[in-house]
C-alpha cells in the first residue's frame, strides 16, 4: 500500500506544524521521518494515521482518498513511543484486542484469534509472556508487544512514533536491528518517526528530513548522508564544523577566516564549508592549505578520540574525531599547536554570510 | 514464580538497610504516630462509639422499634430512593465532565473546572434557597410548574435536585486528574486497532478509571445520604413524606427522643461503613485477581 501526501497543512493556533508537505511513500518501503522536535514529523505521522486532521490537503492510500476517513476505518497499525499498551489486559488480550473488537460478522472465532495471537507473539519472540500484564515486562518487551498488537489487524501501513525513544541505548540498538529484520520479513509499508539520525541511517530504506514543518531532503540514507541538500541536513546528520570558504569558478576551495576582509578576486564567491568531525586530518607540521590550531580539550570515548581545537585564524572551536590509535601516534597533548586539513567538505555559497 | 520469589528477598534486604541511613530519630516517629492515633480516636472513633452506645443503650428492642416506626421507615425508603437516582446520574455526569475536560481542548475549560467546584463552595442552605427561588410557588418558574401540575419544592423532586447539585463534584473531581494523567494514548491505540468510540470507552477508558470512579461514587453516596442543609430548605419536612434520614434524626432530636435519634443515626453510620467496606473488598478482590495471574 503506497501513501501519498498532497499539500498537507496543519496549524496549532499560531504554530505551523506541517507546512504544505508533499510526499509519496512506496509500497513495502521502510521510511524514516527524521527531524528535531517541533519539526512536524509526529504531526505528519498522526495525520497519516487519522489521529489528527489536516487543515488542508489530501492523504491517499494507493489511489484512494482517505482524508475524511475515521482512524478506526483506515486499517493502520500505530506504535506509540510510550507503548500505550492496555494496562488492565494481559499481553494476550492486548494483542487480541484488534480482533476481538471487530463486529461479529467479521470477527474470527476464538480459536483462530488464539492461534493468530500466539503466532504474532512468536514473531516478536515473546510467546512466554502471554498471560502477563504489561507492567511485568521491560520497556523493550512492551514495545515488541505493542508492535505485535498493531500487526494483529493486518494493517495496510505500519506507523511508528519514536518507537525506541523511551528505551535505553543498548536495547534501542538491539530493537532497531530487529525491526529492520522484521520489516524484511513482512514487508508492510512502514513509516517511523525519529530524531535520532543514527537510527534513521541504520534502519530506513529512505529518509525524509524535516524541519519547521517542511521537508528538507528526501532520499536513501546514503544520498542524505553523502550529499546533504542544504546546511540544515548537514548539521542535523552528524557532528559538523563550519568554515568560511572562498570558491573559485573552477571549483577550487580555499578556507578563510571570517575576519579575512581581503577583496574577492574576480570569479571567487564566499560560502560556508561544512566539514564533518571525522573528515578532518590532524597534522603535526604545517602543510599548504592546512589551518593552524591549538589543541584545547581531548576526550577519549571508547575507541574514538574527540578533540576540541581552537582555530587560530578566528578563534572558533573545531570538533574533530579520529581513531584513538591514530591520535596516540601523533603524540599531541592539550595546549600543543597543530594543523588541520579538511579531507572532504561541502560548500554552500552565500549561506549565512 | 521466579519474580515473586526473588522480589521480596531484595526488598527485605533494602528495607533493613535504608532506615539507618535515612530514618528520622525514633521519638519523631512515635510522636507522629501518637498524634495521628490521638486525633483519630478523638474525632473518629470516639464519636462513632458514642453513636453506637447511644443507639443500643436502651437495648435491641428499643432500637428496633425506633428504626421500624413508620416515619423512620419512610425516611429510610426516601433516602435510598434518592440515592438510587442521584448516584448513577452523578456517576454519568462526572465521567462526561471529566472526559470533556481531560481529553479535549476548548474555550472556557478553566471556567468549567471552577464551576464544578461551586457546590462545594456554596453553603448548602444557600443552595436550597436558590432552588426555592427558582422553582418554588413564588419563584421564577413557579407559575409555569403550577400550571402543569408539577410539584418540585416541598416534594421529592426538589430533594433529588438539591442533592444532585450538592454531590455533583465528587465523581468529576476524582476523575479529572486521573484522566488527565492517563492521557489519551490508550484510547488512540484502541481507535487505530479498529474499535469504535463506544467500544474504546467500554473496554479501555472505563477499566482504567474504574477505581477512581468507584471511589468518587462512594464519596458521592456518603454525602448524598447525609446531605442536610439544602434538603431541610426544599423538603418542607413533611413527616413520613419528605423527611430524609438526616432530617428525621433532627426531628427526633428536637423532640428529645435521643435514643431514637441515635438509633437512626447508627443506621446512617452503618450504611456509610458498608459503602467503605464494599469499596475495600472490591479493591482487594481485584488486586488478588491481578497477582494470582502473575504467579504462574
Amino acid at each position: 500500500m503506497s501513501i501519498h501526501i498532497e499539500g498537507v497543512n496543519k496549524r496549532f493556533g499560531d504554530f505551523v506544524a506541517v507546512d504544505n508537505v508533499n510526499l509519496a511513500i512506496k509500497t513495502g518501503e521502510l521510511t524514516a521521518l527524521l527531524g528535531p522536535s517541533g519539526s512536524g514529523k509526529t504531526t505528519l505521522l498522526r495525520i497519516i494515521a487519522g489521529l489528527e486532521h489536516a487543515d488542508s490537503g489530501v492523504v491517499r492510500f494507493n489511489s484512494e482518498d482517505i482524508t475524511g476517513q475515521h482512524v478506526s476505518e483506515r486499517g493502520v497499525g500505530f506504535v506509540f513511543q510510550h507503548y500505550a499498551l492496555f494496562k488492565h489486559m494481559t499481553v494476550f488480550e492486548n494483542v487480541a484486542y484488534g480482533l476481538t473488537v471487530k463486529p461479529k460478522k467479521l470477527r474470527p472465532s476464538k480459536a483462530e484469534i488464539a492461534k493468530k495471537v500466539h503466532k504474532l507473539l512468536e514473531l516478536v519472540q515473546l510467546d512466554w509472556t502471554a498471560d502477563r500484564y504489561p507492567s511485568q515486562l521491560s520497556g523493550g518487551q512492551r514495545q515488541r508487544i505493542a508492535l505485535a498488537r498493531a500487526l494483529a489487524v493486518e494493517p495496510k501501513v505500519l506507523l511508528l512514533d519514536e518507537p525506541f525513544g523511551a528505551l535505553d541505548a543498548k536495547v534501542r540498538a538491539e530493537l532497531r536491528r530487529w525491526l529492520r529484520r522484521l520489516h524484511d520479513e513482512i514487508h508492510v509499508t512502514s513509516v517511523f518517526v525519529t530524531h535520532d539520525q543514527e537510527e534513521a541511517l541504520e534502519v530506513a530504506d529512505r529518509i525524509v528530513v524535516m524541519n519547521k514543518g517542511r521537508i528538507e531532503q528526501d532520499g536513501t540514507p546514503e544520498q542524505v548522508y553523502d550529499n546533504p541538500a542544504n546546511p540544515f541536513v548537514y548539521e542535523f546528520l552528524g557532528n559538523v564544523n563550519l568554515f568560511h570558504a572562498r570558491v573559485k569558478a573552477s571549483g577550487e576551495t580555499k578556507f578563510t577566516s571570517a575576519s579575512d576582509d581581503s577583496a574577492q578576486q574576480g570569479d571567487e564567491q564566499d560560502g560556508l564549508a561544512y566539514v564533518r568531525a571525522h573528515e578532518i586530518e590532524v597534522l603535526t607540521s604545517a602543510e599548504p592549505d592546512a589551518l593552524p590550531v591549538t589543541l584545547d580539550l581531548i576526550t577519549m570515548v571508547g575507541p574514538t578520540a574527540r578533540l576540541e581545537v581552537l582555530n587560530q585564524q578566528d578563534g572558533k572551536l573545531v570538533h574533530i574525531e579520529l581513531p584513538k590509535e591514530q591520535f596516540k601516534a601523533l603524540n599531541l597533548k592539550s595546549g600543543d599547536a597543530a594543523w588541520i586539513k579538511p579531507k572532504y567538505s561541502q560548500v554552500f555559497l552565500g549561506e549565512g554570510i | 514464580m521466579t519474580t515473586s520469589n526473588t522480589l521480596p528477598l531484595i526488598s527485605a534486604a533494602a528495607v533493613q538497610d535504608t532506615p539507618r541511613a535515612t530514618a528520622e530519630p525514633r521519638w519523631v516517629k512515635w510522636t507522629l504516630v501518637g498524634i495521628a492515633l490521638t486525633f483519630l480516636t478523638l474525632f473518629l472513633i470516639l464519636p462513632l462509639a458514642v453513636v453506637l452506645y447511644g443507639a443500643f443503650e436502651a437495648g435491641m428492642q428499643v432500637w428496633w422499634q425506633a428504626v421500624t416506626e413508620p416515619d423512620a421507615l419512610a425516611a429510610i425508603r426516601l433516602t435510598l430512593f434518592v440515592l438510587l437516582i442521584v448516584v448513577p446520574l452523578n456517576a454519568v455526569f462526572g465521567v462526561a465532565i471529566a472526559w470533556a475536560i481531560a481529553k479535549f481542548e476548548f474555550r472556557g475549560k478553566t471556567i468549567l473546572i471552577s464551576i464544578i467546584d461551586m457546590p462545594f463552595a456554596i453553603s448548602p442552605v444557600v443552595v436550597g434557597l436558590i432552588f426555592v427561588i427558582l422553582l418554588g410557588s413564588q419563584g421564577w418558574f413557579g407559575p409555569f410548574l403550577a400550571e402543569h401540575d408539577v410539584r418540585i419544592i416541598f416534594a421529592v423532586p426538589g430533594i433529588v435536585i438539591v442533592i444532585l447539585f450538592g454531590t455533583l463534584p465528587f465523581v468529576a473531581r476524582e476523575l479529572i486528574p486521573l484522566m488527565q494523567q492517563q492521557g489519551k494514548e490508550e484510547e488512540e491505540a484502541s481507535l487505530t486497532l479498529g474499535a469504535s468510540g463506544w467500544k474504546t470507552f467500554w473496554y479501555v477508558t472505563l477499566p482504567n478509571i474504574k477505581w477512581g470512579l468507584i471511589y468518587g461514587v462512594v464519596l458521592c453516596n456518603a454525602r448524598a445520604m447525609g446531605e442536610f442543609g439544602a434538603v431541610a430548605i426544599v423538603s418542607g419536612r413533611i413527616r413520613g413524606e419528605t423527611n430524609t434520614m438526616p432530617l428525621h434524626i433532627e426531628v427526633l432530636y428536637n423532640e428529645y427522643m435521643f435514643t431514637a435519634a441515635f438509633a437512626v443515626s447508627s443506621l446512617l453510620t452503618g450504611l456509610a461503613l458498608v459503602t467503605i467496606v464494599l469499596k475495600s473488598w472490591i479493591e482487594w478482590k481485584d488486586e488478588r485477581k491481578q497477582t494470582s495471574s502473575t504467579a504462574r
